[in-house]
């Protein structure tokens, strides 16, 4: 009885704030439709014919036509649907930032709280730490992880979580330094406070109190987060530092590049996941600046 | 000018630069270490396995660095005091790709390149994103000042790389004015006229890609935020109450006080640009780390990667150090602390 009351508290609460997003801010809609259309194209990469997989299974070098869907975005110069590897690219370039976003956000959830409440010699620590991995530029980094790493990537069962995992070394940070100072600014306010001196445990205050004040700012994060993985999978594909022999948005740029697309005159193959990327980047931009907008009012224009 | 307190100031940054290299180090340090065992064997034999003509002597010396690296050798303290002496002096031994020439002497061939582009492209959108942020923070009712907005929140979140493959589609393909495969070829210029112009052929669109972004996604965005919040401040207010002519107000008041905070980003967001811009440079054969970068990945160079590594964590930990000593400069209200 207690739990059904809770979850539905807990369903009021996520669904009240996001009702007054959609209908006030015209960002969070925009971005919200164009995810849900990603989305939808994510789950049409099921409906995929088996052989898509393969290559030659269609005509090469076709250009895009409306009439049959296998051929809506034409084929590659191995002869495969870009219509279909495109679908699938998105499902797995979002689930690559999906598995970061699961991990990196939350850890930096962590430290974050516990670096802002704590203070002192812990909270030198780790923040110098955090700062120290946020100054080092990932890409070289995850070049050399990559290369050290490519030839054992496609043993492992699932490379495209695993994908998602690698990106959460660095990831964590951006939300462990923000969350630090929200909860820095929150321990002074009074209601901690109060709290406190009403004999709550610490564990209760994080829970009761200062989470639920964090919420929108980890949705931010976990936004971000999604963004930093796919966006790192991407300029380390076009490297060859990826699952080559899987669909990503980043593989399909780099078959594009090392087949010379444009060259070829296949500007259908080249644009398509260019234009995959900067929808999927827009659309979860757009969302974290209404949640952003709608938080800290000083933002809205 | 120079007191105790900037003197104290410098010291305390010079030993956190070198406690933040220590901690870059040893996060490589420990990340590398995690990397499956096997890894150097498989790395040796991939490079036999490719059928490339390796010189005997490089797979030799490449694996007396990558056991030192992985830490296959001695105790852990030796292997971590080995390690910090190859990243920090840069030593990785002879590169693969053109053994015997040392990876480090390869890479500093290939810095000039790097750090004038980016200095360049930084330099101009820094100057120029702030410029145009602070002027459309003022004249927001303004329909340009409402189009570079949407324009900027367009381009915020694309990353460099994807701008230089649109850039590549729309100059190479469309119109074509630049061509498909960019690249110098062999570097031979009879005068400098020439030389310049290959130069400009090369650059244009590589540090257009970077100044597109940086500047109208990140530098215009935040200089007109910041605007838009200092000019709420009480101290706006008052001047505009004590009669001062616009200008003044705009010159004294408002632009000072956003420019300092964006010398702070500027730091922040060095390693941001030197990672991006090495995917762009790649993507239009531009020869500098980047390519570099490219062909070390192609041929397994490991040498040349991790010494790109050592020394991007190096050359963003000191650009951020250097920006930090001279930000009291700029900022009195830090120097009189």
């Amino acid at each position: 009885m207690a739990r059904t009351i809770i979850s539905k508290e807990l369903f009021k609460s996520i669904a009240t704030p996001f009702l007054i997003l959609v209908k006030t801010n015209r960002k969070f809609r925009i971005g919200f439709t164009i995810i849900v259309i990603v989305i939808a194209l994510a789950l049409i990469s099921f409906l995929a014919p088996p052989k898509y997989i393969h290559w030659y299974s269609y005509p090469r070098n076709i250009p895009p036509s409306l009439t049959n869907i296998d051929l809506l975005l034409g084929t590659t110069a191995n002869g495969r649907s870009v219509f279909w590897v495109f679908t699938n690219a998105i499902k797995n370039s979002l689930i690559i930032g999906i598995v970061t976003a699961l991990i990196a956000p939350h850890i930096g959830l962590l430290i974050g709280i516990i670096t802002g409440l704590k203070g002192g010699v812990i909270d030198r620590v780790l923040m110098f730490i955090t700062d120290t991995i946020i100054v080092i530029p990932a890409l070289p980094l995850y070049i050399i992880v990559l290369m050290v790493l490519k030839p054992h990537i496609s043993a492992i069962g699932s490379p495209i979580p695993f994908m998602g995992l690698i990106f959460s070394i660095t990831a964590w940070c951006w939300p462990a330094r923000q969350v630090r100072a929200i909860v820095l600014s929150l321990r002074e306010r009074e209601f901690i406070l109060t709290s406190t001196l009403s004999g709550n445990s610490m564990v209760r205050i994080i829970f009761r109190e200062i989470i639920p004040h964090l919420l929108a700012w980890h949705l931010i994060n976990l936004t971000n987060t999604v963004l930093y993985s796919i966006g790192m999978e991407t300029g380390l594909s076009i490297l060859g530092l990826s699952i080559l022999d899987k669909d990503t948005l980043g593989t399909m740029i780099y078959w594009a590049l090392y087949y010379s697309a444009l060259f070829r005159g296949l500007w259908w193959w080249y644009i398509t996941p260019i234009l995959g990327i900067v929808i999927i980047f827009l659309s979860f931009f757009l969302i974290s600046q209404g949640i952003s907008e709608y938080i800290n009012p000083r933002l809205r224009q | 000018m120079v007191s105790k307190a900037l003197v104290r100031f410098i010291i305390i940054r010079t030993i956190v630069l070198i406690l933040t290299l220590f901690t870059a180090f040893s996060f490589t340090f420990i990340l590398l270490r995690v990397m499956p065992v096997s890894a150097v064997e498989n790395i040796l034999a991939g490079l036999t396995v490719q059928g490339q003509v390796v010189d005997p002597q490089a797979i030799i010396e490449l694996r007396k660095t990558l056991y030192e690296i992985f830490g296959l050798t001695g105790s852990p303290m030796e292997q971590y005091f080995k390690y910090l002496r190859r990243f920090l002096t840069l030593d990785f031994g002879p590169s693969i790709m053109s053994y015997p020439t040392p990876a480090r002497v390869l890479i500093f061939s290939r810095l000039p390149w790097t750090i004038s582009l980016l200095a360049f492209t930084t330099v101009i959108s820094w100057v120029l994103g702030n410029v145009l942020g602070v002027f459309a923070s003022i004249n927001r009712k303004r329909r340009v000042s409402k189009v570079l907005v949407s324009l900027s929140l367009t381009l915020y979140p694309i990353p460099y790389y994807i701008m230089a493959l649109v850039l590549i589609f729309l100059f190479c393909y469309i119109i074509p004015i630049f061509p498909l495969f960019g690249g110098f070829g062999e570097m031979s210029f009879t005068d400098i006229i020439s030389f310049i112009r290959a130069w400009l052929y090369q650059s244009t669109l590589p540090a257009l890609s970077i100044i597109m972004i940086s500047m109208f996604g990140w530098w215009f965005l935040s200089s007109y935020t910041l605007t838009l919040n200092v000019q709420t401040e009480d101290y706006v207010y008052y001047a505009e109450l004590r009669g001062l002519p616009q200008s003044r107000i705009l010159k004294n008041y408002v632009f000072k006080n956003v420019l300092l905070p964006q010398v702070t980003t500027l730091g922040l967001s060095l390693g941001g640009i030197f990672g991006g811009a090495l995917l762009t440079e790649m993507l239009f054969a531009y020869p500098g780390i980047g390519m570099l970068a490219y062909r070390a990945v192609l041929s397994g160079d490991y040498p040349t990667a991790l010494g790109m590594l050592s020394l991007t964590i190096i050359a963003v930990a000191t650009a951020t150090y250097i920006l930090d000593i001279v930000y009291p400069f700029i900022d009195p209200r830090i120097r009189h602390r």
